[in-house]
Parts: structure tokens; sequence; C-alpha cells
């Protein structure tokens, strides 16, 4: 705040000059609720971010520092910039696109029907008078085991052996028929998106219920109240509803089977074919742990980090059109 | 100025009393073997009485496992003070100078010469780099058959004499023993051990005339005819041929010892006898096994048994001096009982004193494996070996799984192998 006396080169009164100062920092510390509303949300999160600073954000700027990098685990020697070379490495490796291929085969298997079972899944116990909870908790089950402890359960269903020939051969009334479901290429794929689904589809249909159960009775009643079927409700009242719930669950489990690693690395250590489901995170495992090689892992990281977003960015546009309101 | 003087008497003795009896904490990573953990934590509570003050922590992690989590600490700078791999697995901590080289004298030897006279010849090759010697053997290990002679007779077998001596044998007498249902195997007459390519399958691709890598190092897989012959043979052995095994069944090694009437033959150490002792002593004391040499192909070119491999103790180089010499001072300690460890564990410590003892002599097919280990060698160690028996592994699966020819598998295989080679 400038005085007149100041503009006419003459001193202001030191007091008149303190006061004016308060006043000034009075209105900026303090424009109302708003901001003081802004301030405690700025304490609030201040945590977490310093929680995803130091345990996501920095590895991520870590791993991109690191990718311009050839640097091996085992050496001493400081590692040496190549620029993009990893990159261009990669994208002209046929193993790394086998791993490209893999992530996306596993991907739209995997997420496509955990997204489609998963809401039909809870649309089936949101009809149930009773069991509600006995099915939900069935459901949610498998969620809670380890990756690792379904990955050797299935593991050992799978075997040639297992219950899994067993009861497909007493379904179909084929005895004897080894359906290789760790030994042929096709299979083991089927195979991995058979345990992935199985693990997380309860772990939706959770998130599902909860969506359909924030839908207001009254909008179902109005529909009914005007001729609307089961199958209409369905249609243009439940689903169009549902779309933010969607677009979370998608999002969710798409990341999700992005991310899939430990399935595919317990399996091929049961012997199944390591070509066929060798996706980017067990490449980008052996590429660290078996070669050593940090930079390149890193940028394979890096790769599969952009994959993540774009996907993300993707379904938010595809989603994107008129907000949900009740 | 007397009170001041007092206390800092007593502070400078307290820490000088403290200095004198501080703890060197020797941390000893191993993989898992209950008959081994046995005696060595009795040699560590020995050495522990007659050090005092050294504390030694040994730590062990599935087999499968301890190469993740050794290379895991070692990139953050927080190895073990000492530890053992299979010597594929180590070498590169060798090249890449992570290990310290042998203190003779706190193993107890007058110096590095009289170490490598005390062992076998060249079996203290792998663990020596520029005229250093960086390790010494707890085990060197070599497979062989392992029978399980009920299953032959019940087939009409004489295990003493219709053993398979050649690997076309080894499909002939599996076909005998092989009981499916349908396409599924309930009993298999033998199976490989497929992690293991490097140990088990490049003997018969040598067998055939072929190599893993020229004599001067610089190409890898040598003759296409003979690798394409052993990629036919294990197309054959798979489920897409004769269906006498596959990776995905469950490993014959681990079944052997239960004698379920699951599997005829497995191949195994010596080290095999001291488990099957533990896992089923009914069977062992049965006398109804037995071990027969490494098959070798009717039509070799050479007689080559299964490569013999070592896992090798080994020091941190990043370590205090002080904590590196009661490291070695340990390891010598240890590796003073050859006999027990050959007698309780089954390991063989290649000193020529063990290899003349009576110990060695009075177990069990111990010539067999002496024998063999004489017509092999050691395996291929590099610092990208894990890197080429992945190659091999993805071969071997895709003929055997997958469908693909041999000449396409090979295809594959001389361009990855060669690419591991190169790659710095």
């Amino acid at each position: 705040m400038i005085s007149d006396g100041d503009r006419d080169g003459t001193a202001a009164h030191p007091c008149l000059l303190f006061q004016a100062k308060r006043e000034m920092k009075k209105r900026i510390f303090s424009r109302g609720i708003e901001h003081k509303k802004a301030r405690w949300g700025w304490i609030f999160i201040i945590p977490s971010l310093v929680f995803f600073s130091l345990f996501s954000f920095y590895p991520i700027l870590n791993a991109l520092y690191t990718s311009l990098f050839k640097k091996k685990l085992l050496s001493l020697a400081p590692p040496q910039f190549i620029g993009l070379d990893n990159y261009a490495y990669l994208l002209q490796s046929p193993e790394f696109w086998n791993s490209i291929r893999a992530t996306v085969v596993f991907t739209l298997g995997t997420f496509v029907p955990i997204l489609v079972f998963s809401l039909l899944f809870a649309l089936f116990i949101m009809s149930r008078k009773r069991f509600q909870k006995f099915f939900q908790m069935a459901y949610y089950s498998p969620a809670v085991l380890s990756s690792v402890v379904v990955a050797a359960i299935w593991l050992l269903m799978l075997d040639p052996r297992g219950l899994a020939n067993q009861w497909v051969n007493f379904i179909l009334n084929t005895p004897g028929i080894d359906h290789k479901w760790l030994a042929n290429s096709t299979m083991v794929q089927i195979s991995t998106m058979m345990v992935y689904f199985w693990k997380y589809v309860g772990y939706f249909t959770i998130i599902f219920l909860v969506g359909l159960g924030s839908i207001p009775n009254s909008v179902h009643e109005a529909a009914r109240i005007d001729g609307a079927s089961g199958r209409t409700d369905f249609w243009y009242i439940t689903l169009p509803l549902l779309k933010p719930t969607t677009v979370l669950v998608s999002i969710m489990s798409m990341l999700q089977c992005l991310k899939t690693f430990s399935t595919q690395y317990l399996f091929t250590q049961g012997g199944a074919p390591m070509e066929p489901i060798n996706v980017i995170t067990l490449n980008l495992y052996h590429t660290t742990i078996r070669d050593r090689s940090i930079g390149l892992a890193s940028a394979m990281s890096i790769i599969l980090f952009c994959m993540m977003l774009f996907f993300t960015w993707l379904q938010f546009k595809t989603f994107k059109s008129e907000e949900v309101d009740y | 100025m007397m009170k001041k003087l007092c206390i800092f008497s007593v502070l400078f003795f307290t820490v000088m009393v403290s200095t004198a009896l501080a703890e060197v904490e020797l941390t000893y990573w191993t993989h898992e073997d209950p008959n081994r953990t046995e005696i060595e934590n009795r040699y560590i509570k020995e050495f522990e009485m007659a050090n005092p003050g050294v504390k030694v922590n040994r730590v062990t992690s599935p087999s499968g496992k301890i190469a993740e989590k050794v290379l895991t600490a070692f990139a953050a700078n927080r190895g073990p003070d000492i530890f053992n791999m299979e010597i594929e697995q180590e070498y590169a901590y060798i090249v890449n100078r992570r290990l310290a080289p042998i203190d003779f004298k706190a193993i107890g030897y007058p110096s590095d010469k009289a170490i490598y006279d005390a062992y076998l010849p060249r079996v203290l090759d792998p663990a020596t780099f520029e005229g250093k010697l960086y390790g010494l053997p707890l085990e060197l290990t070599n497979w062989c058959i392992y029978v399980n002679d009920r299953i032959f007779k019940a087939v009409g077998l004489d295990p003493a004499k219709d053993y398979p001596k050649t690997w076309e044998e080894m499909v002939t007498v599996s076909e005998k023993i092989v009981i499916r249902e349908g396409q599924i195997i309930k009993r298999r007459g033998f199976d490989f051990r497929y992690p293991y390519y490097l140990v088990s399958m490049v003997p018969m691709v040598e067998q055939l005339g072929g190599k893993l890598i020229s004599d001067d190092g610089k190409k890898a897989i040598i003759n296409d005819p003979a690798w394409i012959k052993f990629l036919t043979f294990m197309k054959e052995w798979g489920p897409n041929g004769k269906n006498l095994g596959s990776p995905t069944y469950t490993p014959a090694r681990s079944l052997f010892n239960k004698d379920k009437n699951d599997i005829a033959m497995c191949e195994s150490g010596l080290y095999q006898e001291g488990r099957i002792r533990k896992d089923n002593p009914e069977f062992y004391n049965s006398k109804e096994w037995r071990v027969i040499p490494y098959p070798v192909f009717k039509s070799a070119v050479k007689n080559v048994a299964g490569n013999y491999y070592g896992h090798y103790l080994v020091v941190n180089a990043s370590k205090p001096k002080e904590n590196q010499q009661m490291a070695w001072k340990l390891i010598g300690h240890m590796l003073s009982h050859p006999e027990e460890y050959l007698s309780k564990v089954g390991l063989i410590q290649p000193t020529l004193k063990l290899m003349k003892s009576d110990t060695f002599k009075a177990m069990p097919y111990a010539n067999v494996f002496k024998e063999d280990m004489e017509r092999g060698h050691i395996v291929y160690y590099g610092e990208n070996s894990a890197k080429i028996q992945e190659c091999i592994r993805e071969a071997v699966e895709s003929v055997m799984l997958a469908g693909a020819s041999p000449e396409q598998a090979l295809e594959k295989l001389k361009r990855r192998a060669q690419e591991a080679l190169e790659e710095k």
C-alpha cells in the first residue's frame, strides 16, 4: 500500500506504515473461510504428498534417469550415459515386442471379462433377497489371498494329473485327455487369465455393489411407475447411473492387469513355457535379476508406465461425456 | 580439575574396554539343506567358542531364491560377509570385483599354492581370476541317474543289466515303464531336471559333437546338426512326441525319494543319498535303488558325462578387513570337516585327501560319481551364463511344448545366445 505522502516524496508516519503493513498481511493470509479450508486441505494432503513423492514420484524419476545409462547391477564402474539407446534397443528387440504382445493379450483377455462378470455378479447379488452377505463373502474371498499363494494353488490344479484335467474330463466325459493347461502356448495364456479372473472378479464385484447401492431406489421406482421393464430399467437407468463406478473398475482392473507378474512368474517356475506369457513385468524382472541390466530394465519400466498412462487417458476420454447426476 | 580428570579417565577406559570386546558379526547366507544345517550350526558354535567376540548369523534361503536375494543385497551394498551359490551365478561377482581374494593364512594354509595342491586339479579354476583365488568349494556336484529297482522289477526288467546305457535305451526303457491314462502320464520312466540345462543337457549336445561356446569364446552354439539332433530328441521326449515326460509335471527328483510308483529314474548328485535316507529311511535301507552312469547317445562322437558344478564359499570384498579375515577363518574351519560333509550330507569337497579316504570309498555308488566326474567337465560359467541357460531353456520348451521345429528353435537360440555372449 503506497501512501500519498510517499508519492509526494514525503515520508509517512512510522506508526501508519506499520499499520498498513499489518493490514496487507491480514488480507493476504485471511481471505475468508475458503482460504482457511484450503490451508487445512494442504495440511491434510502433505503426508500423502510426502509419501507419494518418496515412494512413487522419486522412483519414477530415478527410473527415467537410470534408463538413459548403461548400468549393470554388480559393476563398480560408473554408469555410462547412452541417451535413448536403451529405448532404441528395446523397440528393435523381438523379445520386447513379444512381451508387449503378451501383456496386451493378457490385459484384454482378463480385464474385459472381469468388467462384464463383476457387474453381472453384482447384479445377481443385488437381486438376491437372502444370502447376500454369503455371496459377497464367497466372491470376495480369493481377493484376500496373496497372488503367490493363488498361483501356487492353481499350479497344483493345472498339473497334468491335477484337478483341472479331472474336472474338465468328468464334465465333458473325455477321460484321459490332457488339456495341457501349462504345456500349450494358447492354453498357458488362458490359464493365467483364468487365475487372475478368479482372484479379482470378487473384488470388483464388491465395488460394483457399492455403486449399485448408491443409486437411489426412487429413480427405479419412478421408472417402474412409468412402465419400464426390468431390462429397460437396467439399460436406461442402472447402467448410465453406474458410469462412474464402471470407469473406476475398468481403469483399476486394466492397470492391475498391465502390472501382472506373480502368476506368470510362478507358472514359468513350474515348467510352463516362458515365451507365451513373458509379460513386460516378467521380462523386466529377468532383465534385472538374471541379466543385471538395470538401465535396460528401467527403460522397460518407463515404457510400461507410459502404456499405463496412455490407456488410462484413453479410458477417461472414452467414458467422458455428460456428468452423472441424480 | 581432579573430578574432570577422573570422568575423562573412566570414559576413556570404558571406550577402550568396549572396543576390545566389540563383536565381529558375520552374516553367512546359504541355500537350504537340512542335513547341512545340522552340522554347520555345530561348526559355527565351535567357531564362536574358539573366537570370543565373533558372532555368526547363518541365514538359509531356498536354492531357487538365493541368487536373487544376494544380487539385491549387493546392489544395495548390503551383501552378507559369506555366501555360496552355483559358480555360474557367482562368477559375475568375481569379475566385477565384488569378492575378496582368499586369505590363505586365515584358512590355515601356508600359501595359495598349498591350497591348489590340496584340491583335485582344475577344480579351483572357476574361482580363479587374474591369478587370484576367490573361493573354495563347499560342494562339487555331478549328476548321475538314480534308479528305483522295484519299478524295474515290476515291469520285468533286471535293474542290474537292463538299465539304460544310451539315451536311445533311456527312451525304450521309459516306454516300458510309463503308465498313461489316455494322454496323462501316471508313472514316468525317467525325466530330466528341466531348469538346469547347462548341467544336464549341454553334455548331450557335446556327445553328438556340438558345443555351447567355441574354443576362442567368441561364438555361441557350435555345430548345427548336433544341436538339431538334440532338439529333435527333446521334441520326441515331450508331450507332442512319445509323451514320456514334460517340464510341467512335478520334478522327477522330488518324487523319487517317496517311492510311490511315480517315477523310476531321476538325475541327481551324491547328496540325494542323504536326502533319501532322511525322507524315506525304509526305501534307503531296502537297497532297492541304485545309481547308474550318465547315458551316452549311440551315435556319440564324444564320451561325455553330465557337467559338474560347484558351490563356492566366497567373502564380500566390501566388508571391513577384520570381517573378511574372520570370514575366511570360519570358512577354513567349516571346510576342515570334508568327511563329515560327505557322510552326513553327501557333499563332495574335492580335496585329494577326501577322494582317497575310506569315507569316500564307503559311500554307496561313490565310484559311479567319481568315474562320471572324470569323463565330464565343469559347467559353462561366464558373466552371462544364466542368460545363455535361459536361451537353451526357451529352445527346448519351444520344441517340446510350443510345437516349434528344431530348426526354428535353433535359429532363435543361435541369435539370442550370441547376443548374450557379446553383451558386456
